[in-house]
Protein backbone atom coordinates (compact mmCIF):
# COMPACT_ATOMS: atom_id res chain seq x y z
CA UNK A 1 0.00 0.00 0.00
CA UNK A 2 1.11 3.57 -0.96
CA UNK A 3 0.21 6.65 0.36
CA UNK A 4 -1.45 7.35 -3.51
CA UNK A 5 -3.56 4.17 -2.71
CA UNK A 6 -4.89 5.88 0.89
CA UNK A 7 -5.51 9.04 -1.03
CA UNK A 8 -7.63 6.53 -3.77
CA UNK A 9 -9.74 5.90 -0.98
CA UNK A 10 -10.22 9.19 0.30
CA UNK A 11 -11.14 10.37 -3.65
CA UNK A 12 -13.59 7.50 -4.07
CA UNK A 13 -15.96 8.24 -0.70
CA UNK A 14 -15.46 12.47 -1.76
CA UNK A 15 -18.27 13.99 -4.07
CA UNK A 16 -16.66 17.16 -4.39
CA UNK A 17 -15.80 19.64 -7.42
CA UNK A 18 -12.47 18.84 -8.80
CA UNK A 19 -10.24 21.66 -7.65
CA UNK A 20 -11.59 21.79 -3.91
CA UNK A 21 -11.47 17.82 -4.17
CA UNK A 22 -7.41 17.93 -5.41
CA UNK A 23 -6.57 20.97 -2.48
CA UNK A 24 -8.48 18.22 -0.19
CA UNK A 25 -6.28 15.44 -1.33
CA UNK A 26 -2.75 17.19 -1.25
CA UNK A 27 -3.41 18.34 2.02
CA UNK A 28 -4.44 15.13 3.27
CA UNK A 29 -1.29 13.67 1.59
CA UNK A 30 1.07 16.23 3.06
CA UNK A 31 -0.83 14.73 6.98
CA UNK A 32 0.27 11.22 5.81
CA UNK A 33 3.97 12.05 4.51
CA UNK A 34 4.63 13.67 7.99
CA UNK A 35 2.42 10.44 10.37
CA UNK A 36 4.52 8.07 8.17
CA UNK A 37 7.99 10.13 9.01
CA UNK A 38 7.02 10.22 12.66
CA UNK A 39 6.27 6.17 13.09
CA UNK A 40 9.16 5.28 11.30
CA UNK A 41 11.21 7.45 13.65
CA UNK A 42 9.87 5.31 16.03
CA UNK A 43 11.38 2.39 14.38
CA UNK A 44 8.31 1.31 12.27
CA UNK A 45 8.54 -0.09 8.58
CA UNK A 46 7.39 2.20 6.03
CA UNK A 47 4.67 -0.44 5.33
CA UNK A 48 3.45 -0.54 9.45
CA UNK A 49 4.45 2.95 9.37
CA UNK A 50 1.32 3.73 6.34
CA UNK A 51 -1.37 1.68 7.96
CA UNK A 52 -0.82 3.24 11.32
CA UNK A 53 -1.03 6.59 10.28
CA UNK A 54 -3.90 5.51 7.62
CA UNK A 55 -5.74 4.31 10.48
CA UNK A 56 -5.07 7.59 12.88
CA UNK A 57 -6.40 9.74 9.97
CA UNK A 58 -9.88 7.57 9.68
CA UNK A 59 -10.47 7.55 6.09
CA UNK A 60 -14.34 6.81 6.45
CA UNK A 61 -14.91 8.93 9.25
CA UNK A 62 -13.06 11.89 8.27
CA UNK A 63 -14.57 11.41 4.68
CA UNK A 64 -17.87 11.69 5.69
CA UNK A 65 -17.09 15.01 7.89
CA UNK A 66 -15.59 16.76 4.94
CA UNK A 67 -19.04 15.84 2.76
CA UNK A 68 -20.67 17.56 4.66
CA UNK A 69 -18.62 20.46 5.80
CA UNK A 70 -18.25 21.47 2.43
CA UNK A 71 -21.68 20.50 1.01
CA UNK A 72 -23.52 23.42 -0.80
CA UNK A 73 -20.37 25.34 -0.86
CA UNK A 74 -19.65 25.27 -4.60
CA UNK A 75 -23.83 25.61 -5.05
CA UNK A 76 -23.63 28.68 -2.91
CA UNK A 77 -20.78 30.23 -4.98
CA UNK A 78 -22.08 29.84 -7.87
CA UNK A 79 -25.38 31.27 -6.53
CA UNK A 80 -23.54 34.34 -5.66
CA UNK A 81 -21.45 34.36 -8.93
CA UNK A 82 -24.82 34.17 -11.18
CA UNK A 83 -27.03 35.99 -8.70
CA UNK A 84 -24.98 39.37 -7.58
CA UNK A 85 -24.03 40.66 -11.32
CA UNK A 86 -27.39 39.98 -12.05
CA UNK A 87 -29.33 41.64 -9.58
CA UNK A 88 -26.89 44.85 -9.83
CA UNK A 89 -26.98 44.79 -13.62
CA UNK A 90 -30.94 45.05 -13.44
CA UNK A 91 -30.59 48.46 -11.00
CA UNK A 92 -28.39 49.25 -12.88
CA UNK A 93 -30.26 49.23 -15.63
CA UNK A 94 -32.96 50.87 -14.11
CA UNK A 95 -31.29 53.77 -13.23
CA UNK A 96 -29.61 54.62 -16.78
CA UNK A 97 -33.27 53.81 -18.44
CA UNK A 98 -36.45 55.13 -17.71
CA UNK A 99 -39.19 52.34 -16.74
CA UNK A 100 -40.21 52.44 -20.17
CA UNK A 101 -37.10 50.91 -21.84
CA UNK A 102 -35.78 54.62 -23.35
CA UNK A 103 -32.61 56.75 -22.13
CA UNK A 104 -34.51 59.94 -21.39
CA UNK A 105 -33.02 59.52 -17.46
CA UNK A 106 -29.55 59.20 -18.68
CA UNK A 107 -28.68 62.91 -17.63
CA UNK A 108 -30.33 62.85 -14.84
CA UNK A 109 -29.17 59.33 -13.42
CA UNK A 110 -25.50 61.00 -14.17
CA UNK A 111 -26.18 63.35 -11.36
CA UNK A 112 -27.41 60.70 -8.72
CA UNK A 113 -25.26 59.10 -6.91
CA UNK A 114 -26.87 56.14 -6.40
CA UNK A 115 -25.90 55.72 -9.49
CA UNK A 116 -22.29 55.81 -9.16
CA UNK A 117 -22.64 53.67 -6.30
CA UNK A 118 -24.51 51.08 -8.24
CA UNK A 119 -22.29 51.24 -11.36
CA UNK A 120 -18.94 50.86 -8.84
CA UNK A 121 -20.24 47.96 -7.00
CA UNK A 122 -21.32 46.02 -10.25
CA UNK A 123 -17.61 46.61 -11.17
CA UNK A 124 -17.00 45.49 -7.93
CA UNK A 125 -19.27 42.16 -7.61
CA UNK A 126 -16.95 39.60 -9.08
CA UNK A 127 -14.52 40.53 -6.43
CA UNK A 128 -17.30 39.96 -3.67
CA UNK A 129 -17.19 37.03 -1.21
CA UNK A 130 -20.01 36.14 0.91
CA UNK A 131 -19.63 33.86 3.49
CA UNK A 132 -23.11 33.95 5.40
CA UNK A 133 -25.79 31.79 3.95
CA UNK A 134 -28.44 33.83 5.24
CA UNK A 135 -27.05 36.82 2.79
CA UNK A 136 -26.95 34.34 -0.48
CA UNK A 137 -30.42 33.14 -0.04
CA UNK A 138 -31.30 36.93 0.52
CA UNK A 139 -29.37 37.48 -2.84
CA UNK A 140 -31.30 34.72 -4.85
CA UNK A 141 -34.83 36.17 -3.45
CA UNK A 142 -34.08 39.42 -4.64
CA UNK A 143 -32.73 37.92 -7.95
CA UNK A 144 -36.02 35.90 -8.21
CA UNK A 145 -38.32 38.39 -6.67
CA UNK A 146 -37.44 40.67 -9.90
CA UNK A 147 -36.95 38.29 -12.65
CA UNK A 148 -40.82 37.53 -11.46
CA UNK A 149 -41.85 40.76 -11.54
CA UNK A 150 -40.52 41.65 -14.83
CA UNK A 151 -41.96 38.34 -16.48
CA UNK A 152 -45.37 38.90 -14.72
CA UNK A 153 -45.30 42.37 -14.48
CA UNK A 154 -46.98 43.81 -17.51
CA UNK A 155 -46.51 47.42 -16.69
CA UNK A 156 -42.77 46.96 -16.05
CA UNK A 157 -40.24 47.06 -18.97
CA UNK A 158 -36.69 46.37 -18.48
CA UNK B 1 -25.00 -2.41 43.50
CA UNK B 2 -23.38 -1.66 40.36
CA UNK B 3 -22.44 -4.92 37.86
CA UNK B 4 -21.17 -2.43 35.06
CA UNK B 5 -17.50 -3.68 34.42
CA UNK B 6 -14.38 -1.46 34.71
CA UNK B 7 -14.12 -1.76 30.89
CA UNK B 8 -17.26 0.25 30.82
CA UNK B 9 -16.82 2.69 33.20
CA UNK B 10 -13.78 3.67 31.32
CA UNK B 11 -15.86 3.17 27.81
CA UNK B 12 -18.14 5.72 29.78
CA UNK B 13 -15.64 8.31 30.92
CA UNK B 14 -13.65 8.24 27.34
CA UNK B 15 -16.95 8.98 25.92
CA UNK B 16 -18.17 11.66 28.33
CA UNK B 17 -14.47 13.35 28.04
CA UNK B 18 -15.03 13.09 23.94
CA UNK B 19 -18.21 14.74 24.47
CA UNK B 20 -16.77 17.32 25.80
CA UNK B 21 -13.87 18.10 24.06
CA UNK B 22 -15.92 17.75 20.79
CA UNK B 23 -17.49 21.11 21.69
CA UNK B 24 -14.66 22.97 22.36
CA UNK B 25 -12.19 22.09 19.84
CA UNK B 26 -12.51 24.88 17.79
CA UNK B 27 -11.57 27.12 20.88
CA UNK B 28 -8.69 24.94 21.72
CA UNK B 29 -7.63 25.51 17.82
CA UNK B 30 -8.01 29.41 18.34
CA UNK B 31 -6.56 29.56 21.11
CA UNK B 32 -3.47 27.36 19.87
CA UNK B 33 -3.13 29.79 16.75
CA UNK B 34 -3.10 32.84 19.20
CA UNK B 35 -0.68 31.63 21.23
CA UNK B 36 1.86 30.93 18.31
CA UNK B 37 3.72 33.15 16.38
CA UNK B 38 3.87 30.80 12.84
CA UNK B 39 0.97 30.04 11.15
CA UNK B 40 0.74 26.37 11.42
CA UNK B 41 -0.56 23.06 9.05
CA UNK B 42 -3.00 20.34 9.97
CA UNK B 43 -0.55 18.13 11.60
CA UNK B 44 1.60 20.32 13.54
CA UNK B 45 -1.96 21.37 15.42
CA UNK B 46 -2.99 18.01 16.33
CA UNK B 47 0.22 17.27 17.83
CA UNK B 48 0.44 20.49 19.82
CA UNK B 49 -3.02 20.15 21.13
CA UNK B 50 -2.46 16.62 22.04
CA UNK B 51 0.67 17.71 23.82
CA UNK B 52 -1.37 20.48 25.09
CA UNK B 53 -3.82 17.74 26.70
CA UNK B 54 -0.83 15.86 28.40
CA UNK B 55 -2.67 12.31 27.08
CA UNK B 56 -5.68 13.37 28.41
CA UNK B 57 -8.05 13.90 25.66
CA UNK B 58 -7.23 11.68 22.32
CA UNK B 59 -7.79 13.49 19.16
CA UNK B 60 -8.97 11.87 15.89
CA UNK B 61 -6.51 13.02 13.39
CA UNK B 62 -8.11 13.53 10.40
CA UNK B 63 -11.28 14.76 11.87
CA UNK B 64 -9.65 17.98 12.45
CA UNK B 65 -9.64 19.52 8.65
CA UNK B 66 -13.27 19.70 8.20
CA UNK B 67 -12.90 21.67 11.10
CA UNK B 68 -10.06 23.55 9.93
CA UNK B 69 -12.19 24.30 6.70
CA UNK B 70 -15.56 25.34 8.71
CA UNK B 71 -13.30 27.55 10.46
CA UNK B 72 -12.07 29.15 7.32
CA UNK B 73 -15.15 29.04 5.55
CA UNK B 74 -16.33 31.31 8.53
CA UNK B 75 -13.56 33.51 8.65
CA UNK B 76 -11.48 32.67 11.50
CA UNK B 77 -8.78 31.27 9.82
CA UNK B 78 -7.02 31.92 6.91
CA UNK B 79 -4.86 29.39 5.20
CA UNK B 80 -2.36 29.23 2.71
CA UNK B 81 -0.15 27.05 1.38
CA UNK B 82 3.65 26.34 1.58
CA UNK B 83 6.49 24.53 -0.53
CA UNK B 84 6.71 24.25 -3.92
CA UNK B 85 4.70 22.29 -6.57
CA UNK B 86 6.36 18.91 -6.59
CA UNK B 87 8.04 18.58 -3.36
CA UNK B 88 6.58 18.82 -0.27
CA UNK B 89 3.69 20.91 0.34
CA UNK B 90 1.61 22.00 3.64
CA UNK B 91 -1.59 24.16 3.81
CA UNK B 92 -0.85 26.12 6.65
CA UNK B 93 -3.58 28.28 8.73
CA UNK B 94 -3.16 31.67 10.84
CA UNK B 95 -5.55 33.43 12.83
CA UNK B 96 -8.01 36.37 11.21
CA UNK B 97 -8.79 39.43 13.23
CA UNK B 98 -11.83 37.87 13.09
CA UNK B 99 -10.71 34.73 14.87
CA UNK B 100 -9.19 36.75 17.57
CA UNK B 101 -12.35 38.24 18.38
CA UNK B 102 -14.07 34.92 18.38
CA UNK B 103 -11.76 33.47 20.53
CA UNK B 104 -11.74 36.97 22.91
CA UNK B 105 -15.73 36.33 23.21
CA UNK B 106 -15.62 32.15 23.21
CA UNK B 107 -12.54 32.83 26.62
CA UNK B 108 -15.10 34.40 28.28
CA UNK B 109 -18.15 32.13 28.03
CA UNK B 110 -15.43 29.28 29.18
CA UNK B 111 -14.58 31.14 32.32
CA UNK B 112 -18.62 32.04 33.16
CA UNK B 113 -19.36 28.60 32.28
CA UNK B 114 -16.25 27.07 34.31
CA UNK B 115 -16.72 29.29 37.24
CA UNK B 116 -20.44 28.36 36.68
CA UNK B 117 -19.95 24.58 36.82
CA UNK B 118 -17.48 24.69 39.58
CA UNK B 119 -19.78 26.61 41.73
CA UNK B 120 -22.55 24.23 40.86
CA UNK B 121 -20.47 21.42 41.91
CA UNK B 122 -19.01 23.24 44.92
CA UNK B 123 -15.63 23.12 44.09
CA UNK B 124 -14.82 26.83 44.37
CA UNK B 125 -13.75 26.26 47.93
CA UNK B 126 -11.37 23.87 47.30
CA UNK B 127 -11.12 20.40 47.03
Amino acid sequence: MTIDDVLAQVRARLDLEADREHELLEEIRGHLQDAVDAAMARGLDPEAALAEAASRFGIVATTGELRRAHAGWGALDGVLAAAVPVVLALLFRWLIFAPDGTATGWREALNRPAFWVIAIISLLAPLARFRQRRAVLAVWALFWGLSLATALGGAVRW
Amino acid sequence: MSTRSRAEQAEDHTRSVDQMRKGTTALAILKLLADGEEPLHGYQIIRQLEARAGGQFHFNEGLIYPRLHQMEHEGLLHSAWEGQPGGRRRKVYRLTDEGRDRLAAELRQWRAFSLGMDAVLGLTEGV
